[in-house]
């Protein structure tokens, strides 16, 4: 779906409270606990307004760098399902590769741990709730994050 | 030998061809600035170890121990503030075999040790000690006081340190010039100056680090063209920039561009609560820093601070353009707030400067695109030979009696790009500071 840029079929598997979290990531020594802090700078730390606004400018025909289109893949591999106190969620784990290339040879590449809440909502549909992405760079080796992961 | 005749003569024929690179009467720029290597070097000599380069906000590093790394050009550095209050800068470079003795990018210590030889140096970047020390007993040029890792001089305004490596090089006061009156817009619109958001979000664009340096200081003109999609996205549609009451101003290279809308910029981060914490103080910026410069608080507008510190207010993001080869840049970005505003408001700047000015902001994602595309195209050795046109605005200068520095009439102008490249060559062309010219 994302590969396709099918964005708006995506928005409709995420829950109306969704929070979808990419932190920033920086090199800290071990004794430091907080490598990861909710208060730090972030690639997205959105709740379904902001991802409907990101849909919204990657749709418009004056989105410059969408056009030619990007060509993309998302390999999601080594899933792990854990069950939660609440039959209707589980916690799933995965990594991801995404890989971009735009025009002749003009690639990127992310590297990516994924923690998701899988809900299911009323009607039976299985729906996203929370992703945490953590990248696995600390400098992002792109110039932009023109998708989701 | 041979290679060491080459380099000098390919020193001597960059340095006499500069003024062909930038040609300010014609209003053309050489493209082999964006591309060349050996340019590329002298860049890193006379532009980054010489000037005064951003290193971090006190708030950064507010007590003894809270250190961060970073880069001067391509030097890697330790800020850290010492036992005695005072910010240091220098090498994260070990004196014995050269290793970093730091490989956090924030936290706290006590020492930096090298992992090589154990090797430890003090907060203030002085040789500690070293390890089996009586193994250098009777040899006088093992002199702890001269081994310390290398210094930057540091000297801070408002808050803000900058480091040069350069010992000649002018006081920072002197470096910054009138563009203290502008900073204040910033630093000094409020008791207590800003504070910065902890983190920092970094990336890579394949460009040259000038062709977004030159967008921060002087580019209104890209922003309703290249942000088309993400003002429709957000506002419907993409509003006019107007040329009346705004301006281009510059001092010694440094410029900003910018209206008097006061709420511009600030309008972008999709936050009603920080466009009326700004209405509600508008009065108390007025104040401070006079009613022209109070409508710049959250104007329309971008600036630079040569050679590579770009910010918007409004948004409140810093950023450095770090280079990385002629045809590579880090962009390390910042988000900050007053600190009197309402803590409430740090999540709405946080988020705000995140869903814009970050890499996957909706702003910003256009920007990459563009300035690694100027670049690239370079590769071709006839294109590299083609001129760039820099010649927006001509005869805009204007004498204002409330604005200081060069001021010109009409935000949509290339004057504050022509002084950028102008101060690039004064450096380039200079072998001291003393040669450098005030702009």
């Amino acid at each position: 779906m994302l590969d396709d840029e099918n964005y708006d079929e995506w928005i409709k598997l995420l829950t109306d409270d969704i929070h979808y979290w990419m932190p920033g990531i920086q090199a800290r020594y071990r004794k430091d606990k907080n490598q990861i802090a909710p208060d730090r700078m972030a690639f997205f730390d959105d709740d379904l307004e902001y991802l409907k606004l990101r849909v919204s400018r990657a749709k418009q025909p004056s989105a410059w760098a969408e056009d030619p289109p990007t060509r993309h893949f998302h390999l999601v591999s080594n899933i792990e399902v854990e069950v939660t106190v609440d039959p209707n969620e589980w916690v799933v784990h995965s990594v991801i590769v995404n890989s971009r290339l735009r025009c002749e040879d003009d690639k990127m590449d992310m590297h990516a741990r994924r923690k998701d809440l899988i809900r299911r909502v009323e009607g039976g549909a299985l729906k996203l709730a929370r992703r945490m992405i953590i990248l696995q760079e600390t400098v992002l080796l792109s110039k932009n994050i023109n998708t989701f992961l | 030998m041979a290679q060491a005749s080459t380099m000098t003569r390919d020193r001597q024929s960059i340095l006499s061809e500069l003024p062909n690179f930038v040609n300010l009467d014609s209003y053309e720029i050489d493209r082999r600035i964006f591309w060349d290597k050996d340019l590329y070097a002298l860049e890193l000599e006379r532009i980054f170890a010489r000037c005064w380069n951003f290193i971090a906000h006190t708030s950064q590093i507010p007590e003894p121990g809270d250190f961060l790394t970073t880069v001067i050009g391509e030097d890697g550095v330790i800020v850290c503030r010492a036992e005695d209050g005072e910010v240091y800068a220098f090498l994260n470079s070990c004196t014995h075999r050269g290793n970093r003795v730091c490989f956090a990018e924030v936290g706290r210590a006590r020492r930096f040790t090298c992992n090589f030889h154990g090797w430890s140096f003090g907060l203030d970047g002085s040789l500690a000690s070293v390890s089996r020390p009586q193994l250098y007993d009777g040899n006088p040029t093992f002199d702890k006081a001269k081994l310390g890792l290398h210094q930057a001089r540091v000297e801070n305004y408002k808050g803000m340190y900058f480091a040069t490596f350069d010992p000649d090089a002018p006081s920072l006061d002197e470096y910054l010039g009138d563009f203290r009156w502008y900073l204040d817009v910033i630093l000094d619109n409020a008791e207590g100056g800003i504070e910065f958001i902890d983190g920092n979000i970094k990336s890579r664009l394949k460009c040259n680090w000038k062709f977004p340096a030159e967008n921060f200081v002087g580019d209104a003109y890209h922003a309703t063209w290249t942000h088309s999609s993400a003002l429709i996205a957000m506002f419907g549609k993409a509003p006019t920039i107007h040329s009346d009451r705004s301006y281009q101003v510059n001092v010694n290279g440094h410029g900003w561009e910018f209206g008097l809308d006061f709420i511009g910029n600030a309008a972008t981060l999709k936050s009603p609560e920080i466009v009326e914490y700004l209405r509600e103080q508008e009065a108390r910026f007025a104040e401070r820093l006079g009613k022209v410069r109070s409508r710049m608080v959250g104007a329309l507008s971008s600036a630079n601070v040569f050679p590579n510190l770009s910010f918007l207010v409004g948004h409140n993001t810093f950023r450095t353009w770090n280079p990385r080869g002629p045809h590579e840049t880090e962009l390390h970005t910042w988000v900050y707030l007053n600190a009197s505003a309402p803590e409430t408001l740090k999540e709405h700047y946080r988020r705000g400067v995140m869903l814009t000015f970050s890499p996957a902001g909706l702003f910003e994602m256009d920007d990459g695109e563009n300035f690694e595309n100027c670049t690239s195209t370079n590769a071709g050795v006839v294109t590299r030979k083609q001129k760039l046109h820099f010649g927006m605005g001509i005869d805009s200068k204007i004498e204002s009696e409330s604005l200081k520095g060069n001021v010109y009439k009409s935000q949509l102008n290339e004057a504050n790009q022509r002084a950028f490249y102008q101060r690039w060559a004064d450096l380039m062309s200079s072998e001291t500071w003393s040669d450098v010219p005030r702009r």
